[in-house]
Parts: structure tokens; sequence; C-alpha cells
């Protein structure tokens, strides 16, 4: 797709080097936004194919127009946007130019799109089976959810979405997409809110059925990883535009425009041993860690902490200490208890067992019931930096509040002076200081929220998924300041994360964690030179690394059970505190090759 | 699901039995002794005595509140002190005249603002939109006997169309009442679609712009589907809430338009018991008002969980 051949014939059998003739073909699009009375251009003069059977990937950061350029294949624009130039045809039709019954026609049964969070993309009233039935065809309601693989389709379709889990609810908007047998799958970040042993599960299908069902797919990512992994052919933007086309292997192994350098470049790999640095040209330089300094004091403490949610168990019997100056990951996919298990640390639930002590206190009680002096101490930044700061209120006011509620600042003047010193800190223009959370980018209000949270003079800073929502160069940064300030502040860091390649850049020590119990852990290069707990093992290898040739990081096709027993808990690898959960393998010799 | 229901049930019946309490209570809290207040300053002692021993005041308050609400329970609410006949047959007499009122007022208004408030929500921005969102709230605004009177001089005075005052008593047939109660209904209605309408349309505009409503359209369903099966039951849901206070709300309502038609309904008994301190007769209707909003909640809950899967199917394991 990268050259524009010549019309051959359709009989002809396909030759390599010749592209079969495209089923998707957009031409100079350009897309603009209502607003304010002006025209905003998202998209400009953007032009790709797709043959059939084909994989193309949209890549680019947030703001890119990729999934605006997606939704266009089936007609679809935002409230408030128009085409401003340009034409997308697929199979055929001008889809821009169709009259509504046949646009109709188009949508599900010659394109159909799988969304980004099919939590959300479900109609909550319906149940499962007739939103499928709905999306037309004649292939029956259980036969599809068979095809995605979901368990007992029968007694499945009857269920309501929220009665499934993420995994389970992106399966059937997939076989909603599938159901009409279309000819082209618009995928919008189909796996974003996954975690990465689904992911790779989700993954895996739509790998199987584009390849059954021949269709051509355009993926929509910001993964690097998935890109390399799914896509025939890459197509990168950025503010719009199309900076760089090229084949998937060509595109990961010699990139020619310094975006695409820089982008590929930001991503975190399962080999670095540090943070990546990356230059203007798009060089990367692995930054080395700097060790936890010797006799550093232990900050937090906790020991066999167990937390209940009614009558289950979050976290069951969890032990772990953090250092002053220290990251430790808590790593595991989600429902694993590692969020809970900083929640409670937090002070914002209450553990139903364990001991959980600071250097000054004890932490088994709620925030609210612990002394002002030690909850200042513990600070806890949210994943989630757009919901977590008051959308009416300056970041400014953000950061200035808790230095008033600490104490840590007197009076008011002088609160806003330090509030501005924070957030110089965080390597923000403090003149920021007066804007409102809305008006700044997803890695500044980012940043806004470490500040905050610094504003405590805390010794213990909890970072809960702080880079999951960000981009790829964005998260990069967010990193390095976060591990500057640790050294400057000595701060003690538990570091939640499902993304092993961030985990092993930034982390010391690794926790991971099994529904909600430790199978491993131990400091980061021991764990990730020598993984020992088949868990750990299956994590590291549905992680994706951007490169389309990459060998699984480690094998993994271990059957196993735990075989903890009694006092009897932990094999010793013996280096410096690597431990792993006593399991035992369920592989018969036979069995060699099932996954 | 069951055990949801059951639970509403009981909360339903313990809010009725407080507010019985408090009924009972707010009378017994009236100042000064209650016969007197009803034969007023100059009855003689003898009648005033007579009176509370008719009343049974010498009793303690919990006895009479016992006895009060077994009447109650098999309707019998005591005997009026300005007629002499039966409580209970009295109110219901007045109440059917008020419910058929109300049950025009609700079927013309619930429908009706529904569609408009979904239209409105679905032309988001565009003319009908904001015809609809301007009138809703001049409706809003003016108070029900506003209405009611510029009705009268529209549809009774310039255009003799309807009555514009109710010649007949409480006895009224259903025949003799039913050309007297369209303006009144519409009074109440236009002052009650308002709120409705704007929670529809609010509603309806949160579900359209969802990521389901857009993942249907992309499926390639027809708008009338997409609207019909997957925007409105989650739409529907809060505006329910408001359909039910708006439904209990004109018990309140009535008593302003009825006065104003002079239609003999709940609102007119309550305004004349009131002023002739017939308390038992404001007891009871006391007593069917909590009935009426108790009731409309629990069929809001009730219609909440039948749109609501979450709610349906809580306590089923996953």
């Amino acid at each position: 797709m990268t050259t524009s051949t010549p019309e051959g014939s359709p009989m002809h059998p396909i030759a390599p080097g010749d592209s079969p003739p495209p089923i998707v073909s957009v031409n100079s699009l350009s897309v603009a936004y209502r607003s304010g009375g002006r025209d905003v251009p998202v998209v400009h003069e953007v032009s790709l194919d797709v043959a059939k059977g084909r994989t193309l990937a949209l890549v680019g950061e947030s703001g890119s127009g990729k999934s605006t350029v997606a939704a266009t294949l089936l007609g679809h624009l935002r409230h408030g946007s128009r085409i401003t130039g340009g034409s997308v045809r697929v199979d055929g039709h001008d889809v821009f130019a169709l009259p509504a019954r046949e646009l109709r026609r188009l949508r599900g049964g010659t394109v159909a799109m799988v969304g980004q969070n099919a939590g959300q993309a479900l109609t909550p009233t319906m149940r499962i089976g007739r939103q499928i039935e709905e999306a037309g065809g004649t292939v029956p309601v259980a036969d599809l959810l068979e095809q995605v693989r979901l368990p007992r389709p029968a007694e499945l379709a009857r269920r309501y979405p929220h009665e499934l889990s993420g995994g389970q609810q992106q399966r059937v908007a997939i076989a909603m997409a599938i159901a009409a047998r279309p000819k082209v799958l618009v995928l919008d970040e189909p796996t974003t809110g996954l975690d990465v042993v689904t992911q790779r599960g989700v993954l895996d299908l739509i790998a199987a059925l584009r390849d059954e069902l021949g269709l051509a797919a355009v993926l929509v990512s910001h993964d690097l990883g998935v890109v390399a992994h799914m896509a025939d052919e890459v197509c990168v933007l950025k503010s719009g535009r199309v900076v760089e086309t090229a084949a998937t292997r060509q595109l990961f192994a010699d990139p020619q425009d310094p975006y695409t350098k820089r982008l590929l470049a930001s991503v975190p790999r399962l080999d670095d041993t540090g943070l990546a640095v990356v230059a203007e040209s798009g060089e990367r330089e692995v930054r080395p860690k700097v060790p936890v300094p010797e006799g550093s004091p232990v900050a937090v403490s906790a020991h066999d902490v167990t937390v209940d949610y009614g009558s289950s168990r979050a976290v069951d019997g969890v032990s772990f200490d953090v250092r002053r100056g220290e990251v430790v990951a808590l790593v595991g996919e989600s429902g694993s208890g590692k969020s809970t298990l900083a929640w409670t640390l937090a002070g914002l639930r209450t553990p139903s067992g364990g001991t959980m002590t600071h250097e000054t206190g004890d932490l088994a009680r709620p925030a609210h019931r612990r002394p002002l002096a030690l909850r200042r101490r513990i600070q806890l930044v949210f994943q989630n930096a757009d919901t977590s700061l008051n959308p009416r209120r300056s970041v400014g006011d953000a950061v200035r509040h808790p230095l008033r509620f600490f104490g840590t600042a007197t009076g008011r003047t002088e609160a806003t002076e330090q509030a501005r010193r924070l957030i110089t800190d965080v390597r923000l223009d403090p003149a920021l200081a007066e804007r409102l959370p809305a008006q700044l980018s997803g890695g500044q209000r980012q940043r806004i929220g470490i500040a905050r949270a610094l504003a405590g003079e805390p010794d213990v800073l909890i970072a809960d998924e702080i880079t999951t929502a960000l981009d790829v160069s964005v998260q990069a940064d967010v990193l390095r300041l976060l591990d500057d300030l640790r050294r400057e502040r000595d701060l003690a860091c538990l570091f939640i994360s499902h993304d092993l390649a961030v985990v092993r850049g930034i982390a010391d020590r690794v926790v991971v964690l099994r529904h909600g119990v430790v199978v491993e852990e131990g400091p980061t290069e021991a764990v990730f030179a020598a993984p020992g707990h088949p868990y750990t093992r299956q994590l590291m290898a549905a992680a994706l690394e951007p490169d389309p040739d990459a060998q699984p990081y480690v094998d993994d096709t271990v059957d196993w059970a735990d075989a903890a027993d009694g006092d009897d808990i932990w094999t010793d690898p013996g280096d410096g505190g690597h431990r792993v959960r006593r399991w035992r393998s369920l592989n018969a010799p036979v069995a060699e090759g099932v996954s | 699901m069951l055990s949801f229901v059951l639970r509403r049930l009981a909360s339903a019946v313990g809010t009725l039995f407080l507010s019985s309490v408090l009924v009972f209570l707010a009378v017994q809290a009236l100042p000064g002794d209650v016969a007197t207040q009803i034969l007023g300053k100059d009855a003689t002692p003898d009648a005033v005595a007579a009176l509370r021993d008719q009343l049974g005041l010498d009793r303690p308050a919990w006895e009479r509140y016992f006895d009060w609400i077994k009447g109650a329970l098999h309707g019998d609410f005591g005997t009026s002190l300005v007629s002499g006949k039966g409580v209970g047959g009295e109110v219901a007499m007045y109440l059917g005249n008020s419910a058929l009122i109300a049950l025009v007022t609700v079927l013309f208004a619930v429908t009706g603002s529904l569609v408009l408030g979904i239209l409105a929500g679905l032309y988001r921005d565009r003319w009908p939109d904001h015809l609809i969102s301007t009138v809703s709230l001049i409706g809003m605004s003016v108070p029900e006997f506003v209405v009611a009177t510029v009705l009268v001089l529209c549809f009774s005075v310039a255009l003799p169309w309807f009555p514009a005052v109710v010649l007949y008593g409480p006895d009224a047939s259903v025949g003799q009442l039913l050309p007297a109660v369209w303006l009144p209904a519409l009074a109440l209605a236009v002052v009650m679609a308002a709120y409705i309408v704007r929670m529809a349309r609010t509603s309806v505009i949160d579900v359209m712009a969802g990521e389901y409503v857009t993942t249907a359209r992309l499926k390639g369903l027809s708008t009338w589907r997409v609207v019909t099966r997957h925007a409105l039951p989650s739409a529907l849901l809060p505006t329910l809430h408001v359909i039910a206070l708006n439904v209990a709300w004109l018990i309140g309502g009535v008593a302003v338009v009825e006065n104003v038609f002079n239609y003999p309904g709940i609102g007119k008994l309550m305004l004349s018991s009131v002023q002739n301190r017939d308390l038992p007769i404001i007891q009871a209707i006391a007593l069917v008002s909590a009935v009426v909003y108790v009731c409309c909640n629990l069929a809001a809950d009730l219609g909440a969980m039948a749109l609501n899967p979450r709610l349906r199917t809580r306590g089923r394991t996953r």
C-alpha cells in the first residue's frame, strides 16, 4: 500500500510484490470540527489503502485523528464534525455519498467496528444474545459465541453485559461485529482497557478470526507492541497528518521520520534495565538505575495483610517492605488485588487482618482516624488525573489546599508561593497554576496530581497505575520525573502497574500478585532474569514488545497448581531476597504445546 | 430479585406506619385542648366535656392512636364532626372524583410529556427542541391557579366549550362530572409536564451520546430501533422518579385547581375541613396523601427494576 500499483486484473493470481486491489481506499480525506463558530481541522489529507486479508494499523498519540479516520470507514463522524475534502471508498462504495438506507446496509454488513470499551459499547438493558442477533446475519448466536471462544454459549446469551468480565465483554463485541460476516473490521483500541493476559487472548482471537474469515482490518492503537504483533502495514499519524507509512517490519526496523523514531524509542522494553531517555533525533539511551543506599530505613512495612470485600478476599496474607528511596512495584492482572492493597495502605480501606506500619505509626486505621502527622506522610497519586482533580478549581488551588490543610504552609501567600515551587518541581511552568484542569494536557494533569501528593511532604508515595492513561512519550517523561523525585526527596514509592516493561525500568523490587496472593517477589533484575513462578512467566510471555519479530520473553506452556503448604510456602532461588511461591507442574509429558 | 421487592415493600409499609404516627401526633400537637379548638372559645364547659368524651381525649395518646389505626385498616376513620357521617365514605367519595381528574391528567401529561421530551432530546438544538423547551419552561414557571384561570378565560368564557365551574355536589355521577374534568386536568398537566419534559430531554441527550448508542448505530440499525431498543430503556430510568414525584404532587396541585373550578374533589374537602376544624377528616386525608406518595415511589422503584437489569439480576452469581 506504500506504492500505488496500477490496477491489475482481479482474476490474476497475486504475484509477490503485487498488491491485490484495495477494499478500503481513503483518498486525501480532510475532516474539520466546528467549534466556536469556526472550523478546526482534525484530519488533513489522509490517504490510505487496505487490501483484502491485510491489516493496517493507524498509530499515533491522542489527538492524532486516528480514531476519527477509522470511524469514517463506517460513515460515522462525531457530532459537529464534517468532511472538508477527499473521499472514503469501501468495497466500491463512496461511503459519504451513500443514501441512508444503503449506509445502514454497509454498516455491519460490509464494515463492522469493535470499539475501545466493550463495557460501555454494549447496551446495558439488553441481553447479549439479542444484541448479537440484532447485528444481522444468518449465523446462530450460539455459534458466534463459540467462535469467539466463550464458554457455555447458550447460557451466556441470556446474560446482561454487566454480568461478564471485561475480556468476555470484548469477545461479545467481537461476536457482534462478525455476526453479519463483514469484509472489513475496524478495531478502535480493542484491548486498551484490558490487562496483558486478557489482551493477549483477545488479540489472538482477532487474528484467528481475521485469517479464518479473510477480513481486511484497520487497527487503531497507541500501543506499538499491539501494532507490531497484529499489523501488516502501519500508518503513523500526528496531528491529523500521515507522517509515515510502511510495512510493519520495515517501519519497526528502520523508521524514517524523526517523529516515528521518537515514538518507537519512547516505548519501554522488557529488557531495559533502567528508564529510557529519548533524544529529539530519536536516539535512545537507557539510564542506569541508581541503587538504593545501603542501610536505608524501612518506611512502610506490611505483614500478612488481608483485605475482604464482603465475603470475598481481595488480598490474602501479603507482606512486603518499602525502604526510603526505593521503588517497589506491585504487578498482576486486573483483579489481582494490587490496587486494593495500595488503597488500603493509603487508608481508603480497612484491612481485615495483618499489620501495616510506618516508621512513625500504625497504618491499620483508615485515613480519617490516622493522626494528621502520619496522614500527610503517605500520599496517593491516582490513575486518572482527569477525574481526580476538581474541574472547577485551578490546579494551583489543588496543590495549595493540602499545603494549608497539613500546615506545611502557614499563610496564604506562603502557600501560593510553595504551590508554585511544587509545580516547578514537577517540571511545569508555574504560570500554569491559574489554569483549570481541562486546560492542561493529560501529562500535565498527572504532574499536578504528583505535585499535590508532594504537598504534604510525604515520605511514602503510592502511584496507582499513574501512566496507564498517558501516551508513550508522555509516559516516559512522567516516569523519569517520578524517578528523579524519589532520589531528590528520598521517597519510598509503591508503584502499581500491569505493564511489565515499565516496571522493569523503574522498580528496584517487584512483587507479583495473583488473586490477592504473592506468587513471587525479589529484586527486579533477579525476577526478570529468572522468573520462577509460572504466573510471572505467563505475564512476561503475554507482554508485547514493539518488534514484529520479537520472541516471547519467556516460554509459557506450563499448567500448574499451587503447592504452598502450611509453613512451607516459598522456594528461594537465593538471589538477594528473590523468592517464589511453591507450585507443581500439571503438565503430562504428552500435553506439550497445549497453552 | 424477590428479596429486593420484599425489602422495598417492607420499607413502604414502614414509611406508611411512620407517617401515620406523624399525622396523629401533628393533630395532637395542635395548641390547646382539641375539643376547645374545635368548638371555639365561647363553647360551654359542658359541650367541651361532651366532645372530649366523644373523642376519647381522656385516654392516653398511644391507645387512641391504635384505636384510630385499627379502624383505619378496616376503612373506618371515625365520624366527621361536621356532617356526622362516616369519614371513610365521605373521603372515598371525594377521592373518587379527584381520581377522575388525576387519571386524565396522568394519562395525558405523562404520555404527552414523555413524547415531547424524547423528541426534544432527539432533535437537540434544532427548532423542535427550542420550541418544546421554551413552552415547557413557561409552563413550569406559571403557577397552576394562573394556568387554570387563563384556561377558564379561553375555553369557558371566550369559547364556551367547557363549564367554568362545577355545579354538582360530591355525589355527582361520572357522566355529570366528565365535561368538567378536562380544564382542571389540562391545567395540572401543563404544570406537571414541564418537569417531565425537561428531565426526559436531558436523559435522552445523555444516553444518545453514549457509546452503546453509537455502537448500535454502527451496527446498521434503523434510528427507530436504536432509540426504542437501545436508548429509551436507559433514558427512562431517571425520568421515572420525576414522574412518580409529579404524580404524588398532584394531590397538592389538585387542591388549588379544584378550588378554582369548584370541583367536588379531595382538595375541596380538605380546604373545607380545615376551615371547619373537622379533625378526623383532615387526619384521613393526610394519611391518604401519604399512601399515594408511598405508592407512587414504590411503583417508580419497581418500574426502575423492570428497566434496569443490574437491579433485577442482583444476587445472581457471575
